[in-house]
Parts: structure tokens; sequence; C-alpha cells
């Protein structure tokens, strides 16, 4: 049987149960706009030497925590690797908050799906031609919200 | 067994040998530590064992320190997972680790120098004395004071893992002094001697720190410190000649063929 793109494939996960505390409100982490990668500037203040935060589009969407256990404390922008254009812009905009912003850690936060390493590899591709060389991390997210993996990336 | 606890490693072994032999099983190799000042407490909390590999060593040390006391057996559940073998390294770290294979490389060459050691020929002292100049300047300069002036302070320096790697740092100086020392006085025993010494100094500290200190130290890290770690270690290699680091790497390179001519001649 053909499944088709495992990105765009139906699934329904109305049967999972779910548990965890829902008392109580929570505080946006956000703290900046534009978010998206093609209108953020990439030297922007809140871009200066911080600790930035590169999410695909889908993954807020997914992991429940978002915002306490992996947004708080960062600066962030998001874009989709699979749906949007001009991602040259994309390479070039990393590469700036690596030179000219001096961001001091990037990290890519992506879905499972394929189509999704393509933000890695914008990533890579950004700090292979940058002078200064900053770690980053990859974090990878399950369909329903779990962490798959989580680990620094060779530049 | 709370005494025991918060009893140093060195004391437990002497008191209790097996303890050491059952360390060992679990790849915890206090036994040829040069201090054994940590803590079992600490050491075993260092280690990051399995929940259940953890439970079966407390029970075991606890067994063999108390033989006459009923002490119920935990029931040992097998690892849903089995723990990743591969250590993976912030990128900071991971930078140590490939400074310690270059300074592994020097150490595996020094029981083929002390075998053709002549001091008395021109070569022969020149191959130590640059072996002690990539001692000095590539593991101790470039090496060792990125880890005490900066690594060290993400990390409380009272704590006894951290003051056993200080020491290490300071028997290894001791040596290279002690070897400059002989070489002037041409006294071909103490050089084999100190050689000998530093080699398996280093060896057991590298080890230790690649296996056990930096994995440790990697899990205490935000991803903020990670950033600042490796900037101040940029910022640390830019402040240093890299001449002379150049050298260093050269000296190793080179340095297999120079040990082979020797053993020629």
């Amino acid at each position: 049987m053909m499944d088709g793109c495992p990105g765009a494939r139906t699934q329904d996960f109305r049967e999972k149960e779910t548990k965890g505390d829902e008392s109580g409100k929570r505080q946006s982490q956000l703290r900046q706009w534009p978010i998206q990668l093609h209108l953020v500037s990439p030297e922007a203040p809140y871009y200066q030497k911080a600790d930035v935060l590169l999410s695909a589009d889908c993954v807020a969407f997914t992991v429940g925590d978002f915002h306490k256990d992996y947004l708080k404390g960062k600066s962030i922008a998001i874009a989709c690797p699979k749906l949007d254009e001009g991602q040259d812009e994309y390479v070039e905009k990393i590469k700036s908050w690596i030179d000219d912003t001096k961001i001091n850690t990037l990290t890519v936060m992506i879905m499972q799906v394929p189509c999704c390493g393509g933000l890695v590899a914008m990533a890579q591709q950004a700090l292979q031609s940058a002078k200064r060389k900053i770690p980053v991390k990859s974090i990878v997210v399950s369909l329903q919200g779990d962490i798959l993996s989580e680990e620094w990336v060779e530049a | 067994m709370e005494r025991y606890l918060n009893t140093p490693i060195k004391e437990i072994i002497t008191s209790f040998p097996e303890v050491g032999k059952i360390l060992e099983e679990y790849s915890i190799g206090c036994v040829p530590c040069t201090l054994g000042s940590c803590l079992l407490k600490d050491i075993v909390a260092i280690h990051n064992l399995a929940e259940d590999k953890e439970l079966e060593l407390m029970y075991r040390i606890e067994k063999t320190i108390y033989p006459e006391r009923d002490i119920k057996k935990p029931v040992f559940k097998a690892s849903k997972k089995e723990p990743d073998k591969e250590i993976r390294y912030s990128p900071p770290m991971k930078r140590l680790v490939d400074e310690h294979t270059l300074i592994k490389k020097w150490i595996g060459r020094i029981p083929q120098v002390i075998e053709n050691v002549d001091i008395e020929s021109e070569s022969g002292s020149q191959l130590i004395l640059d072996g002690l100049d990539f001692i000095r300047f590539y593991a101790d300069k470039f090496h060792h004071a990125k880890e005490e002036d900066i690594l060290f302070d993400y990390t409380d320096k009272n704590l006894d893992i951290i003051r056993t790697i200080l020491a290490d740092h300071e028997a290894a100086r001791g040596h290279v002094k002690e070897m400059l020392k002989a070489i002037g006085e041409k006294d071909t025993n103490a050089i084999i001697g100190h050689l000998c010494a530093y080699k398996d100094l280093l060896t057991e500290h590298i080890k230790k720190e690649d296996e056990i200190l930096y994995p440790w130290i990697d899990r205490g890290l935000s991803t903020t410190q990670v950033g600042e770690l490796f900037a101040k270690f940029n910022e640390a290699e830019e402040k240093m000649d890299k001449g002379v680091i150049e050298k260093c790497q050269k000296f190793i390179a080179e340095a297999e063929q120079r040990i082979e001519n020797f053993h020629r001649s």
C-alpha cells in the first residue's frame, strides 16, 4: 500500500489519553515580534548574543510544554523547510545571526518527518559558510509531541 | 550504610578490597586513582548508571560491608533500553576530547622512546626535549589551562573529582620539572622513570576525563553555558601563539619517523 509523503499522511490521535496538570494559566515566553524567518531582521536587538531557537512551524503545536521547556530564555524564528520559498535567504539570515549578531547558540527544533531535516541542513550550511563557529543543537519531535532525540550537530 | 556513602572511596577499598573489584565490574575504576578522596555517594552519582545497575551495585557493596545483615535483594527489572554506550559530547567538551587524541599519540610512543633513549647523542636528547615541549605547551598550557582557567569555573572546585584532576595536573608538572633536571644532569634512569610515570598518570587521567568528568559536566550544563564555554575556548585559543601549537602538532606527526630513524641508527 502506498502511504505517500510521511509529512502529509493523515493520522488521527483523538483516542490518545491526555495526562498532566491542566490547571492554572501559563505565561507566554515569547519575547519578540515578528517570528517568521522571512519577516525577522537577523540583526534585531533580541538576537544579539542570544540563544536562538529555529523551530519548524509545526513544532509549537505538537510539544505540550513548548513555551516552558524550549522557548523560555531564547529568541525564536520559525520556518517550514517543505513549503516556504526563498530558502537561500534563510541560509543567509542564519549566517548573519552567527557572524553579525554573534548569537551564542542555535537550537534547531524539527518534526520527525523527513522533509523537516532540511531545516537542520540549512543551519549546517550556514555554519559551514560562517566565519564564526557556534554550537548547534538539533531536537527532533515525534508527531505526538515526544522528544525523539536531542544532540549537538557537527559543523 | 549512610556512614559509608559519605566515606572517601580509598578508605572503603582499603577496609573492603572486594568493593574495588565490584566497582571495576561496573567500569568504575577507583582502584588505581591517585587520591581516592571521592565519596562513595558521589562516585555512584557521577557514573550515571542505569537505575537497575545502580541498585544492584549498591546492594552488592552493602552486602560486602555488612555480610551479617539481612539485606533485602532489590528486584532487578531489566532496563527497557540499554544505555547508550557511545558518549556524545557538547562541542566545547568534544574539543577537549580531540586534544586528548593528540596527547594520547605521544603517550603511546613513550615506550619506544624509553627503549631507545640515548641522552648522550644530540638527536636523542633533542627528541626528549621536543617531547617535553609538547607536554608543556600543548598538554599543559593549551589543554590543561583551558580546563583550569575556564571549564572548572562551571563546577564546584572543592569537589573531590575536581581536586583529583587538579592534583593529576600538578603531578604531571612535577614529572616534567624532574625530567628537565634529569636531562641537564644526563641522568638516563631518572628520565626513564619520570617518562614512565607521566605515561601512566596521563593514561589514567585522560580516561577519567573522557569517560567520567566531561560527560558529568556536560549533563549539568545548560545550552547557554555550552555556548559560553565554546566562545571562551575560542578566545583562549586566539590568545595563544598559533606557531607553537602548529609546532606541537607537527612534532606528533613526525615523532614516529624520528623514533624509527633513531631505532635504526
